[in-house]
């Protein structure tokens, strides 16, 4: 599949695998996910979400989707190149792109340059923050929170430059592969396919 | 909205930090801003660690399914909730309400004391009391009720672990009136209709297979959007192994997602539907034989039965077009066995609900689903001799809610009765008064059947509300004495026996001490019965039966149990038709019952209702300018014990009114405009309005509203008055044969706010 990044020189390539039929848009992720975290209880503070998506077919006919989004963990991440002070950075070894909170002066940039709206601001720690891949969970090889409570089993995560991951046959098996904004080339690492239709 | 659509740039521009939008903004800014070495070193280091904390066993108690827990437990303080992997009710996941648990244990807007009401009803004003005054309380003003009236003008409503307890008390008490709403508010019908065809209700968790269908025909079941984990994840796996989903319902649910055929039909039309599909299967000669003729009785007659009912009669009755029925019906019967029919779980709907189940019921016996993958699986027993609890005599009085040998609803079960009964009959107060209610987890001022006007009336007649409960619910703001009980993170109970495909046990232990003044119901249901003398029925505690449990168990088995948290016995046989086993169905006739004998007699005595197959009636239908009230669940806030719970709220904390375009066009309404509603049968209109949310999810005449919110409860700083509570628009109709509730008969006039 010419659509996988292949970071070749990288000891991993992190990448979460969304199958799309699976999806119930329960929003189990987005709660897991904020308890997990300290996420602040706000509306606006999160760091994975499901969208539902109306639409009508060529019939006139509604119909419904969702979309859940996190962090793309972009392999060309424009929040990292805003960052006026590093603090916004990509992890050589596994490709993740976190903040350090020591470093983040608040300035906000990284939550405009990002095309995802995957970052906010937490007024209490005064630095912007993120999905991390989990990696607290996964360092201590737990999967993701949002994945192990996924009540579809929609979410998957590992890593692709090992062809018997979970990730990679599943982007073997697909039947459709999808990235978010492609077109603005920050070769994103959430993969969203269907399986089935 | 449900999903609210606010940008996070919207909020970024609101907060005024836009000028920093550019990275060209960004150059010339100081040199301090670069990182020192020593941080360059330590940068993401934090992120490699992970203190899980210390890990306690326990099954969800924010709705009724009871998920496996894991509790994770960090300096005294709960961390986090996940799954129970090898709990076969959710197999290591959580929905939204079971990973928010954690936040209704922390609310400070929980019950903190035992309190004793002050100010008038309904004002909220409460004094604190110890738990002696608080049972003698209970004492002083329920035994006067009791000696007047006899014990049976006690009625006690229950829901959730905790339920032996109250049961207890009101037994010993003497009172027959014990109810739990989960029957008559919402399985009753459809548990009714499965009993009368196979010998056994669908139970609690149902026992629909559909990780293995082929194909799911689902009758208004929300499977993604009411979300109980096993089903919803079966559900998903089902679909994702390619089975077809003919999903009816008049609206358009999040079940719909991957629907091959969504039939939007005419609300209260599902029976005509199912009996046109029926007419197909037989008419064309689809049934699965060898199991008709093995397992069914009354097929013949099924035959005669269902000849009026043909595809084209059927359009006329459901809106769908006659060839899409047959259609339908034979790729339905194109992949029996491996199919299943599923009627809804809360099918408290149009009046006809028994006799609308005992067509998919049918459904499925023509099919041959019945015992085989990917159809209905049948449930096994944990294979342990549990010995018999000692229980009080039965009451010798009648039930005050029409249930029983010789009364209006003989079929309805006693040991769950009719909660829309006691209303009435504490409404009423006939056959004989009802003056005083025992709530157990219960909130019948928000999830009654009888109107706004008549549940404050029927309030009015009670001399005294008793409430065990962990929160404000709109019922606890009314009542009189409130014991406040600890959550299902902060107590033990006795050891969760489930009978099922693959059947366990699951323990709760408490992950850390009650945070507040606050009790188990055990302790505190022993502590009122003290006070009548009746404390020998609360000898064991719950912590107690986990002891008594070990010794039924080997040692091997109760370590197994202690470590995982889950005990299951896999050496079971979901599959008995499958698998060539000969089943004798717990029925009159022990076959599947097409045709129903039980019936007979009341179908002779009060007719068509009670016609031993099903057969058609129209609905009542709304007048001119009305709207049929429609309403279901969301995934995060339907279930009461999620209903003040912050982020839950944070989904969902408003309930949009759904109508369809060419309603809101006649209306001259556009999305999004502010309305009210108002209940032509009462008069009541919406204390507020809502938002219109115009969409062809929604048939035509029907508007539609998420259950679980417009709660009235000033000490809830978050539930309180969000969104409109559909109970005030509701019908307050009853199924003949079950008894239980009929609620989409209410109609509607929406108007501009």
């Amino acid at each position: 599949m010419n659509i996988i990044n292949k970071l070749g020189n990288k000891e991993q390539n992190l990448a979460m695998v969304i199958i799309g039929d699976r999806c119930i848009g329960c929003d189990a992720c987005y709660v897991a996910c904020k308890t997990d975290w300290d996420v602040p209880a706000l509306k606006e503070a999160y760091r994975t979400k499901v969208w539902e998506v109306e639409n009508e077919d060529q019939h006139g006919n509604p119909t419904i989707g969702f979309l859940p989004t996190l962090c793309n963990h972009c392999d060309n991440a424009p929040c990292v190149d805003v960052c006026p002070t590093g603090a916004s950075f990509k992890r050589d070894e596994d490709g993740i792109v976190l903040v350090e909170p020591d470093m983040c002066i608040g300035c906000k940039a990284c939550m405009v340059a990002c095309p995802y709206d995957a970052r906010y601001y937490d007024e209490e720690a005064q630095t912007v923050d993120k999905c991390t891949f989990c990696l607290p969970r996964t360092s201590q090889g737990l999967d993701p929170a949002c994945v192990t409570t996924c009540v579809g089993e929609s979410r998957n995560f590992g890593d692709l430059n090992d062809p018997n991951s979970n990730v990679s046959k599943l982007l073997n098996d697909a039947t459709s592969i999808m990235r978010l904004k492609e077109d603005e080339g920050t070769l994103p690492n959430v993969y969203y396919i269907n399986i089935n239709s | 909205m449900r999903r609210h659509k606010i940008d996070r740039r919207g909020f970024l521009k609101l907060a005024g930090v836009t000028g920093v939008a550019t990275t060209a903004g960004l150059t010339g800014l100081p040199s301090p801003l670069k990182a020192s070495t020593e941080q360059e070193a330590k940068k993401g280091a934090r992120f490699l660690k992970y203190d899980r904390g210390v890990h306690s066993p326990n099954f969800c108690e924010m709705c009724f399914w009871n998920c496996g827990v894991d509790v994770y437990t960090r300096d005294g303080k709960i961390h986090k909730l996940e799954g129970n992997k090898l709990n076969p009710n959710n197999s290591g996941h959580l929905c939204a309400k079971g990973n928010a648990g954690i936040v209704s244990t922390y609310d400070p807007d929980r019950i903190k004391s035992p309190l004793i009401r002050t100010g008038k009803r309904g004002e909220g004003k409460f004094k604190k009391v110890s738990w002696e005054e608080a049972y003698k309380y209970v004492h002083e003003k329920l035994n006067p009720l009791i000696e007047k009236h006899g014990a049976e003008t006690l009625a006690t409503f229950m829901h959730g672990t905790g339920e032996p307890y109250p049961h207890m008390f009101t037994m010993a008490l003497g009172s027959p009136n014990i109810t739990i709403p989960a029957y008559s508010q919402c399985m009753g019908s459809r548990e009714m209709a499965w009993a009368l065809t196979f010998g056994t209700g669908v139970s609690g968790h149902e026992t629909f297979d559909m990780a293995y269908s082929k194909h799911m025909m689902i009758f208004g079941r929300n499977m993604a959007g009411a979300v109980q984990v096993r089903e919803a994840k079966d559900f998903a796996e089902g679909l994702s192994r390619g089975s077809k989903l003919t999903y009816i319902d008049p609206r358009q649910s999040e079940s719909c997602v991957n629907a091959t055929d969504w039939l939007q039909l005419n609300p209260g039309s599902d029976l005509a539907l199912a009996l046109g599909f029926i007419h197909v299967i037989l008419k064309e000669n689809l049934a699965n034989m060898d199991f008709v003729r093995e397992y069914c009785y009354g097929y013949n007659e099924l035959i005669e039965h269902t000849k009026e009912y043909t595809p084209q009669w059927a359009s006329e009755k459901t809106g769908i077009d006659a060839k899409t029925i047959e259609r339908v019906a034979r790729d339905f019967a194109k992949d029996a066995p491996n199919v299943v029919a599923i009627p809804p779980r809360r099918m408290t709907r149009y009046g006809n609900d028994t006799q609308t189940v005992r067509a998919i019921a049918i459904l499925n016996a023509l099919m041959g689903s019945w015992g085989v993958p990917g159809g209905i699986f049948v449930r096994n027993k944990v294979p342990i001799d549990f010995p018999k609890e000692e229980h009080p005599h039965h009451p010798k009085a009648r039930r005050a809610d029409g249930v029983g040998e010789g009364e209006k609803y003989p079929f309805a079960p006693p040991p769950l009765g009719r909660t829309n009964g006691i209303y009435e009959a504490t409404l009423t107060q006939k056959p004989y008064p009802i003056k005083a209610w025992l709530l157990y987890g219960t909130n019948p001022l928000s999830h009654s059947s009888v109107g706004v006007n008549d549940i404050y009336k029927a309030i009015d007649n009670l001399d005294l509300i008793i409430a065990i409960d962990t929160q404000f619910s709109d019922t606890v703001m009314y009542s009189d004495v409130i014991f406040p009980e600890s959550t299902y993170l902060e107590r033990y109970d006795a050891p969760y026996i489930q009978k099922d495909k693959i059947p366990f046990i699951a323990l709760r232990k408490p992950a850390i001490k009650p945070i507040y003044d606050t009790k188990g119901a055990f302790e505190i249901c022993k502590g009122m019965a003290k006070e009548f003398g009746l404390e020998k029925w609360f000898e064991t505690s719950p912590e107690e039966k986990v002891e008594e449990l070990s010794k039924l168990l080997t040692k091997e088995q109760m370590e197994t149990l202690e470590k995982d948290g889950v005990l299951r016995f896999e050496d079971v046989e979901p599959y008995p038709i499958a698998s060539g086993v000969k089943t004798r169905f717990k029925t009159t006739t022990g076959k599947v019952q097409l045709y129903v004998p039980d019936l007979d007699e009341s179908y002779k005595k009060y007719g068509d209702d009670f016609s031993p197959m099903p057969k058609y009636k129209d609905p009542i239908m709304p007048k001119e300018g009305e709207f049929r009230m429609l309403f279901g669940r969301t995934p995060h806030n339907s279930h009461a014990r999620g209903q003040n719970n912050s982020l839950l709220l944070e989904l969902q904390d408003d309930t949009p009114i759904w109508i369809n375009p060419v309603d809101a066009k006649k209306l001259g309404f556009k999305h999004g405009d502010d309305v009210f509603l108002i209940n032509t049968k009462t008069g009541y209109k919406s204390e507020h309005t809502e938002k219109l949310k115009v969409t062809k999810r929604i048939k035509e005449g029907s508007v539609f509203i998420h259950h679980g919110f417009g709660h009235d409860s000033s000490a809830w700083s978050r539930g309180d008055k969000k969104g409109i509570k559909e109970n005030w628009f509701i019908s307050d109709g009853v199924d003949p044969i079950s008894g239980a509730a009929a609620f989409h008969n209410g109609f509607v006039k929406v108007v501009k706010g």
